[in-house]
């Protein structure tokens, strides 16, 4: 075995890479088991992640983050169990558990997140819970008696119960508390409108207000013993003024009075009805089934247009993929020749749009096919008009263009590194053979390639399916097919289309667009894992 | 791949243009196509009204004053913000490549249960619509904070390892094609040369890789550097935000005054890229690969 | 591949951006109060905006020790941002904002009330109405802004005093005689722009939203479709055919046209006011002319502060509203913001510069920017509408169209 040479010798390579994260695992040299470099460096990592997770597990039990604290033991169980325990059947785990960890983390929740939230309301006036609810709508509805005056006020303390001592402008002095109405208290001393100094009470100074401001915002005192009168409230700890609420909740039965009849909270709908079925808003967000998903089915509006957008979705990813796959591949051929001088300096150049930030590309690409003042019509073509976003098939055009222009350096590059895997002795005992430059790309440059290459098509087939951003900066659907009842035009790919349909309506509604994006993940993936099957074939050929 | 050689042989004219010169014609019909753009970006960031149509007379004014305003600004530490991305994205590549790889070398070389299935999950998951990311994220967040405060918001830390959440995915893909492409020999020699198995990953495959490798790590820093939806939730006080984040301010408008100055921080921001890129095209096209597999 | 980046910004109608940045002197006015406890407001502002709010927040920590964290944030996602997050209770306690985004704040229960008491009476009623909702104020107003008729005086040395059409045909002599190319400017792009055309249809007697007996704009009263809005509807036909109105003619194009002396009028903003001082114009501010025999009112923006419901700091910020409400502090922020301030004694300060002053006359009949969350369902569909109506679609029937769809999606909610 001539190949022996190319394998470093026996003793343990030095750690290749000194700047790791804590959470790499090093190698175990279990074939001896030994002390070995590479076995003490596993050693302390572990030790470091066993750390850090035991300190977790306190800190996340002192804060009652119980999620945190079960993730964390199921966490370091798996990590000593897969590094510890010598098992061939280990192995492989030992490579995934520190990728997998972290998309169980940050990726699987957001996946998560997404399905919980499909299945509740939650949009605009369901935003937060139902305690948030009552305690907007009772602030919502609290309004200055009319007419009323502005107290001069300072916030006082009897052993530790705050009131209010106020003085209105030509009135005696009163003070009071939250259970105790207003009474007058002639003693007090009066300076610029306030009281400074009451026997029995001190008066609090700005920094004890500024501590304990949420007791005094949330402190409402009676003027009188019928609650109908009003009560005082200071927003800023210096002035009250006389409120009266017109709603009023009564937590034991959940029942929410108002001035035009009583309301009850209903968990269906997530918000206070009255008899008549009147909704109070705000509401909160509550479980509503599947009714999002069966919205989505039966919404008229979107039916309409639905099957010329989704063959305008499929047209748009397979030509995006196959045109900048197509142009990197050719690309990457055509550079990579050994007689081709400055490769370096064409690969460094091609790749700049991808270095540029996409919304910056879009926005330019949009400038430049302005009608009348763009780059392309005054200066390329030299004042012709021709209406390249305007008119519904030159848009298409446009939109693949520029994803093209966005898309063909990521598959250069890739196709790129690709070639350079292909064993260069396969190719020279083909062309010993006599075989043709294009049989030889035939038969056996492209196999090869979509080997590796076959499933970043798929990817990035499903990534220009739910590509929004390139369609949303550049044409945002349009042009606008103005005869349609609903909002659609014709660059609108499936997931632009849903966009406007669940947030520029009145109302923005994630429940309604998470139910949506994961039935288009439902489309995209089958597709994909089908496809995915089929290029098994495929990797068989090596 | 001695791309420098020089050809022994003198070829005719017509052999070089059959061979070699449509090649450059190709190269530079792509370049034009490629580059026309910036080029017109490069143009409003030198332009005096520094405005998109205005460049449409391609440099037809030249000044320098958009990017003197660009790095005197203190409202936006144009300088901070390049080196907070820099940091971020290449601590992020390094890990992505890292946590790809040894997915990679597991899915290629051993066979377990649920390998296939694996496979297909990590490319599948990653086509989720991120519709509702940047909430959920920020309420992971949130949680964590308490327990890490430097896994929680505003921290640099915090948004790798959000970024280092999807290392797994199609990169892995990329990677796992190219693992399958260097023979299974090799690994068996170094086996009964007495190799373990995390000596074969560290010491030869990572080695033999390198091409993909810094392939994965320059798609990962590409992606890092232009993030906008993660950054821009995470990330609250200016002076750690990222370029993406800053610059986007400046196009965001509706009434759009700052074209010039956006154009200059976008030109700057590419430099970064296209280094990184000069650095690894040595890797990318070294020929390693293609030696070591002889045989 | 590429990681999203959030573009919903770029659709929204938020209103702009900085505006001329004359100045007027000011004495700094201050209430007493003893430097104290160190609390930390945590306010959300966009960079435009971040200078001024700066300055007088630091003249209040003076005043009162209270520390400030400011995070720059986008204005286009700010509003949605603070939505998801106040929930948490880990959001801002402040944000600046615009007064059309007060509807959707108070609907989500995620602002407080502002109290102004009788300082009140001290803004003009406009701010007021624009950032409140149901009779009440959810926000400390700080500046407004509206649109006007922007001219070139060495073109046009007089303001027009006759109708838009007269306007017209000042502006086509000029073109006739070479000196110009577009007789009138008025910025559509790509999905047309209903707020710079609201004040030509309000001249017709069309107005977006009829209101209820509070004075509150009445999402059951939609009332674009009706005759006058169909009678405007055709004068966009017009406008388009004389070429005014286009797609390409976005606000980048006009400004730039403008700024070239290419056309003498435009129907704009404070906003693109330095970028015209700075390519050499110079221009006077008046009323736009009415097209439809009725005065032409533009909408009026407001700019204001909001509190967040569920801020832990709500007195201190509170005091902080007091003080923004004070002269001294309003005529800060027009100083280094170069906004109109919205307090009336400060705002008669700012009107001494003629061009503030002209588009506080422009403003004078201007109707408050509606900011009910119906709101959102009709800026696209009304704008794509006039523009494509411009482009030659027939003004009539797309017209009513548009109308019957945004009438369904405010029914639909």
């Amino acid at each position: 075995m001539t190949t022996s040479t190319a394998v470093p010798p026996a003793p343990p390579a030095p750690p290749t890479t000194p700047t790791e994260t804590s959470r790499r695992p090093r190698p175990e040299s279990h074939a001896r088991g030994a002390l070995t470099m590479g076995y003490v460096a596993k050693l302390l990592l572990v030790a470091l992640v066993d750390a850090l997770g035991v300190y977790g597990i306190f800190a996340g039990s002192a804060h009652e983050s119980w999620g945190i604290v079960g993730f964390l033991a199921f966490a370091l169980l798996l990590v000593n169990l897969v590094y510890f325990v010598p098992s061939r059947r280990l192995i492989p785990a030992k490579y995934l558990v520190p990728g997998l960890l972290f998309l169980l983390v940050y990726q699987v929740f957001v996946v998560m997140y997404t399905g919980y939230t499909a299945f509740t309301n939650w949009g605009d006036g369901h935003n937060s819970t139902q305690s948030d609810a009552v305690t907007a709508i009772l602030s919502q509805n609290e309004r200055r008696v009319d007419g009323s005056p502005s107290y001069g006020l300072s916030v006082v303390e009897k052993g530790t119960t705050l009131g209010f001592a106020v003085v209105a402008p030509g009135k005696t002095p009163q003070v009071g508390t939250a259970a105790s109405p207003l009474t007058d208290v002639p003693g007090a001393t009066v300076a610029n409108g306030v009281v400074t100094a009451l026997p029995g009470y001190s008066v609090l100074d700005f920094s004890s207000i500024v501590q304990r401001q949420q007791e005094i915002t949330n402190l409402r005192v009676p003027v009188s013993a019928n609650p109908n009168d009003g009560s005082i409230r200071t927003t800023d700890g210096s002035v009250g003024y006389l409120y009266r609420s017109t709603y009023s909740y009564d937590a034991a039965t959940g029942i929410l009075t108002g001035p035009e009849g009583t309301y009850r909270a209903d968990e269906k709908v997530g918000n206070f009805v009255d008899a008549k079925g009147q909704k109070i808003e705000p509401g909160w967000k509550v479980a509503v089934g599947f009714k999002n998903f069966t919205d989505v089915l039966t919404d008229s509006s979107l039916r309409g247009p639905f099957v010329s957008v989704l063959i305008w979705t499929f047209a748009f990813a397979i030509l995006s993929v196959l045109l900048s796959f197509g142009l990197g591949l050719f690309l990457a051929i055509t550079l990579n020749h050994p007689r081709v001088r400055g490769q370096r300096l064409y690969r460094s150049l091609l790749i700049l749009p991808y270095a540029m930030p996409a919304f910056l590309s879009a926005v330019v690409w949009a400038g430049m096919f302005n009608q009348t003042f763009g780059f392309i019509n005054t200066v390329l073509l030299r004042g012709a008009s021709v209406p390249w976003l305007n008119d519904p098939w030159l848009a298409k055009g446009a939109v693949l263009l520029v994803n093209l222009w966005l898309g063909f350096p990521y598959m250069f590059l890739v196709c790129t590194g690709a070639l350079q895997s292909i064993p260069a002795d396969a190719i020279e005992a083909a062309k010993i053979d006599g075989a043709s430059g294009p049989r030889i790309f035939r038969s056996i440059t492209l196999p090869l390639l979509l080997v590796s290459t076959a499933p970043l098509l798929i990817s990035s087939f499903a990534f220009n399916f739910n590509n929004f951003n390139i369609i949303y900066l550049l044409t945002q659907g349009g042009p606008r097919d103005l005869t349609a009842g609903v909002n659609v035009g014709s660059t609108d790919i499936l997931i632009s289309f849903v966009y406007k349909l669940a947030f520029q309506g009145v109302n923005r509604q994630y429940g309604l667009a998470c139910a949506i994006s994961i039935l288009i993940f439902l489309i995209v993936a089958s597709i994909s894992a089908a496809t995915f099957r089929r290029t098994r074939a495929l990797e068989e050929l090596n | 791949m001695a791309t420098s050689s020089v050809p022994a042989v003198r070829t005719s004219r017509a052999r070089w243009w059959r061979e070699v010169g449509w090649r450059h014609v190709v190269g530079a019909a792509a370049l034009l196509f490629a580059l026309f753009p910036i080029v017109y970006v490069l143009s409003a960031s030198v332009s005096v009204r520094g405005t998109l149509s205005a460049a449409n007379s391609l440099f037809g004014t030249f000044t320098l004053d958009q990017y003197v305003s660009l790095l005197h600004d203190p409202l936006h530490p144009y300088v901070d913000w390049f080196v907070n991305t820099v940091v971020i994205a290449s601590v992020t590549a390094v890990g992505t490549v890292l946590l790809g790889a040894a997915a990679a070398y597991a899915f290629s070389r051993f066979r377990f249960r649920g390998r296939r299935g694996g496979l297909l999950s990590l490319l599948l998951i990653q086509m989720f619509p991120q519709l509702l990311a940047y909430v959920a994220i920020f309420l992971l967040l949130i949680a964590l904070e308490n327990v890490f405060p430097i896994l929680g918001r505003d921290s640099q830390v915090g948004l790798i390892m959000v970024y280092l959440g999807g290392a797994l995915g199609v990169n892995t893909y990329l990677m796992y094609g190219f693992f399958n492409t260097i023979p299974r020999e090799l690994d068996e020699a170094a086996m009964i040369d007495g190799a373990s198995h995390a000596q074969i990953f560290f010491g030869m495959i990572l080695r033999l890789t390198a091409p993909i490798l810094a392939v994965v790590g320059l798609l990962s820093f590409i992606a890092s550097f232009n993030d906008y939806v993660l950054a821009s939730v995470l990330l609250n006080s200016p002076s750690k935000q990222t370029l993406a984040v800053g610059l986007y301010a400046f196009v965001s408008r509706q009434f759009a005054q700052n074209w010039g100055v956006f154009a200059a921080g976008a030109v700057l921001a590419a430099i970064p890229i296209v280094l990184l890129f000069q650095f690894l095209q040595r890797y990318i096209v070294s020929g390693l690969t293609a030696g070591s597999v002889k045989g | 591949m590429r990681r999203s980046i959030s573009v919903a910004a770029v659709l929204g109608m938020s209103l702009g951006l900085a505006a001329c940045a004359s100045s007027t002197p000011s004495g700094t006015a201050t209430t007493s109060a003893a430097p104290a406890a160190t609390t930390t407001l945590t306010v959300w502002v966009d960079d435009t905006r971040a200078p001024a709010v700066k300055a007088v927040a630091e003249e209040f920590t003076k005043e009162t020790g209270t520390q400030f964290q400011f995070v720059q944030k986008d204005f286009g996602t700010m509003r949605d941002e603070f939505i998801a997050q106040a929930p948490t209770g880990k959001g801002p306690d402040i944000i600046v904002g615009a007064n059309d985004w007060t509807g959707a704040l108070v609907q989500n229960g995620v602002v407080e009330k502002v109290d102004l008491g009788d300082k009140a009476s001290g803004f003009l009623d406009v701010a007021l109405k624009g950032m409140s909702a149901g009779g009440q104020l959810y926000g400390l107003p700080y500046a407004y802004e509206n649109i006007g008729l922007v001219r070139n005086t060495a073109l046009v040395a007089d303001a027009p005093t006759g109708t838009f059409d007269d306007l017209i045909a000042q502006g086509q002599a000029l073109v006739t005689a070479g000196k110009v190319k577009y007789p009138v400017l008025i910025q559509q792009g790509d999905t047309g722009d209903a707020y710079h055309l609201y004040p030509i249809e309000t001249s017709f007697g069309s107005v977006v939203f009829g209101k209820d007996a509070k004075g509150d704009y009445d999402p059951t009263q939609f009332t674009l479709g009706d005759p006058e809005g169909v009678a405007f509807a055709s004068y966009v036909a017009k406008l388009g055919k004389l070429g005014i109105l286009s797609k390409d003619i976005n606000g980048d194009a006009a400004r730039d046209l403008f700024a070239q002396g290419k056309a003498p009028f435009m129907v704009t903003g404070s906003w693109y006011i330095p970028d015209f001082t700075k390519a050499g114009i110079k221009v006077a501010v008046s009323p736009i002319p009415s097209a439809g025999g009725q005065p032409a009112a533009p909408f009026v923006g407001v700019q204001g502060f909001f509190l967040s419901s569920k801020s832990t700091n709500k007195l201190v910020a509170q005091k902080f509203f007091s003080y923004l409400a004070t002269e001294a502090a309003q005529t800060k922020l027009f100083e280094v913001g170069g906004r109109v301030p919205a307090l009336k004694a400060a705002a008669d300060k700012a009107a001494t510069d003629p061009v503030v002053g002209g588009f506080a006359k422009a403003g004078e009949n201007g109707q408050v920017q509606p900011s009910i969350p119906a709101m959102g369902a009709v800026w696209q569909d009304w704008g794509l509408a006039e523009v494509g109506i411009a482009q030659g679609a027939d003004p009539a029937s797309t017209w009513t169209a548009a109308a019957a769809s945004i009438k369904a999606k405010i029914a639909k909610g």
